[in-house]
């Protein structure tokens, strides 16, 4: 039975797709070294030795659902390039408000290129609780998030 | 009120990345909408071009997600950290060409990252080459357009633009809009500026403006700290240690960290121990999202304002000798064959200011008289601005020479890229003194002492 979560639409849309989850914060340039140095574009597998949900597992065209996004602040370009690339989010989901390298990544790529990743923040712990990786989610334009 | 409720104590509020959040967001509840100058406003209707029109939607846009209610004008001078030209940064490229061709240029020269290679002192072999020519194939389009926006030549490209060297240090409580986590941690902390952690491209986006919108650390409530960090280690701490361990705590809230001014004469901040400064911060921004700290007799607002800095139910950490080791021990060995030698040293990352690499060429070539040795058993990799190089041949002359005799290569370009590198990142096993560099690549971390036995023996001390 899915669980219904509403959060505060940042960029909105219809979207069904697949959960990826990091209960802890996700390094957004730490998790995309492959890519952004190493020429990789055919697949996106998370390169942050420290997530220990996610590193390995290949990360593009998933909905990511986390609390945050930490690290550098090439975090910004690296989520429009990824984009770019074809191997990056469908969606972002955050428990908790959105930071600052990530809304400059998605608003600077939506705005200028046109290009959207459904963006919705400030879910509640309750959704990080609740949502698995693998889990089939549907995303709402009014910020209602269903799990399962 | 910037992460604070109106009873003055934290919402609990977090991932804003800039210490602070809008204390009533509230999903549902209608969106904020930030007021606007005539100036600006006609800037968003497109009166002063198609180009400005989207910069001003993009940062009216970021603005009004973290509430801010107005934007401010921008001092001092940017710093942008856009400097790598992979295929991965083909559409932001792509964005400020347009912004250059339409006449658009920074309200000040600024200062950039370094490169991400070195054909001359690093990648001077055709395997590198080879790598960079297919994996950086936009390197000459970027710095073309940073040249047209306003920045210098590339031998001021660094990270740590606030050396004197480069001179890019804005007056305390100038408002700038920075990217580059590593110089915004310090800019913020030991300069006193106020900039928020701009993502890359903000921090152009928003020198083009001329404005940033005010949130977060610009503000004097996002400037509080949430943590006390009570560092009682024995001896001088392990920096790089201390702020993996500070980042990984706070997150992204502000640290108000003691025990440490004894290691500031005077409580000043110098040309001879910012270094302490830069590696902690670096690290609580690379482990963490810390844009901020504040050291207790040190740093500018904590000089001036004290513990009255600290939020009502602010939380502690402690730091003593059994927590500096469980750190240290955090720290993965990522090598493919885990008891091996090392193959390399990297040591610079945020780049070395002229004090550091003068203190690690002694350190080195000392330790090799001592073992009789006149060159290490592993290349040495030393980062730094292209100015503090000139001045190390020019003012150490006979240690200069003898790091070069030694093996090491002294550079300007970034560390962590060249460690990521693909080639670079499989065939080296690394070692390095910078919990930066640790956090970004599967370089092992050594101290100082440490790090220096292992490059003169090539082999990692048990």
């Amino acid at each position: 039975m899915a669980k219904t979560f509403k959060g505060r639409t940042l960029l909105p849309g219809e979207l069904k797709g697949e959960a990826l989850v990091s209960k802890q914060a996700f390094n957004t340039s730490a998790s995309y070294l492959e890519n952004m140095f190493a020429g990789r574009t055919d697949s996106a597998p998370c390169t942050d030795s420290a997530n220990k949900e996610l590193y390995g597992k290949d990360m593009a065209g998933k909905i990511l659902c986390t609390t945050q996004t930490v690290g550098s602040t090439m975090g910004a370009g690296c989520i429009m390039g990824m984009n770019d690339l074809k191997v990056g989010f469908t969606a972002m989901l955050f428990s908790a408000h959105i930071d600052s390298i990530a809304a400059g990544g998605l608003f600077m790529d939506d705005i200028w290129n046109g290009r959207r990743i459904f963006t919705i923040d400030l879910l509640g712990d309750e959704f990080l609780e609740a949502v698995k990786t693998g889990d089939p989610i549907s995303i709402h334009e009014d910020g209602t998030v269903e799990v399962g | 009120m910037q992460g604070l409720g109106p009873d003055g104590k934290p919402t609990g509020q977090k991932a804003t990345y800039t210490g602070a959040s809008q204390w009533d967001a509230k999903p549902g509840a209608a969106p904020h909408q930030m007021t606007l100058t005539r100036e600006e406003q006609d800037i968003l209707d497109g009166k002063e071009g198609e180009e400005k029109a989207k910069l001003m939607k993009i940062v009216v846009a970021y603005g009004n997600a973290f509430g801010a209610e107005k934007l401010v004008a921008l001092g001092g001078a940017p710093h942008s950290n856009m400097y790598v030209g992979t295929e991965y940064m083909r559409s932001m490229i792509a964005m400020f060409d347009e912004c250059a061709e339409a006449g658009l240029k920074a309200y000040a020269p600024y200062t950039v990252n370094p490169r991400p290679y070195d054909l001359y002192n690093v990648n001077n072999n055709v395997e590198d080459m080879e790598q960079i020519y297919e994996g950086y194939k936009l390197q000459r389009e970027l710095d073309w357009v940073h040249a047209r926006l306003g920045a210098p030549d590339l031998n001021f490209r660094s990270c740590a633009c606030y050396l004197d060297e480069i001179g890019n240090a804005p007056e305390p409580g100038t408002y700038v809009a920075w990217a580059e986590s590593s110089a915004v941690n310090f800019g913020n902390s030991a300069l006193g500026i106020r900039t928020n952690r701009n993502g890359a491209g903000m921090d152009l986006l928003s020198a083009i403006l001329g404005k940033a919108p005010l949130f977060g650390l610009m503000t004097d409530d996002g400037r509080r700290a949430k943590w006390l960090v009570e560092v009682k280690t024995t001896n001088e701490p392990d920096w790089g240690a201390v702020g993996t361990g500070i980042g990984t705590k706070v997150v992204e809230d502000v640290p108000y960290i003691t025990g440490l001014e004894k290691y500031f004469e005077g409580g000043k901040v110098t040309a001879d121990n910012l270094h302490l400064l830069k590696a902690m911060g670096s690290a609580t921004a690379a482990s963490g999202a810390v844009g901020l700290y504040h050291v207790e007799g040190v740093t500018p607002d904590a000089r001036e304002k004290g513990r009255d800095l600290l939020v009502e139910g602010y939380q502690t950490y402690v730091i003593d000798d059994a927590e500096q080791a469980r750190i240290i021990k955090t720290f993965p060995n990522l090598w493919p064959e885990k008891d091996a030698d090392p193959t390399a040293a990297f040591i610079g990352c945020p780049h070395n200011s002229y004090f550091e690499i003068v203190k690690y060429g002694r350190l080195i070539t000392e330790a090799l008289d001592k073992a009789g040795k006149k060159e290490a058993a592993i290349p040495i990799y030393m980062f730094c601005v292209n100015p503090v190089k000139r001045r190390l041949v020019a003012d150490e002359g006979e240690l200069s020479s003898k790091m070069t005799q030694a093996g090491v290569r002294v550079t300007n370009m970034c560390a962590v890229s060249y460690a990521g590198m693909k080639g670079v990142a499989e065939r080296t096993r690394g070692i390095t003194n910078s919990a930066k560099t640790r956090t970004y690549s599967n370089f092992r971390y050594l101290p100082d002492d440490i790090l220096v036995e292992a490059i003169v023996m090539g082999k990692i001390p048990s």
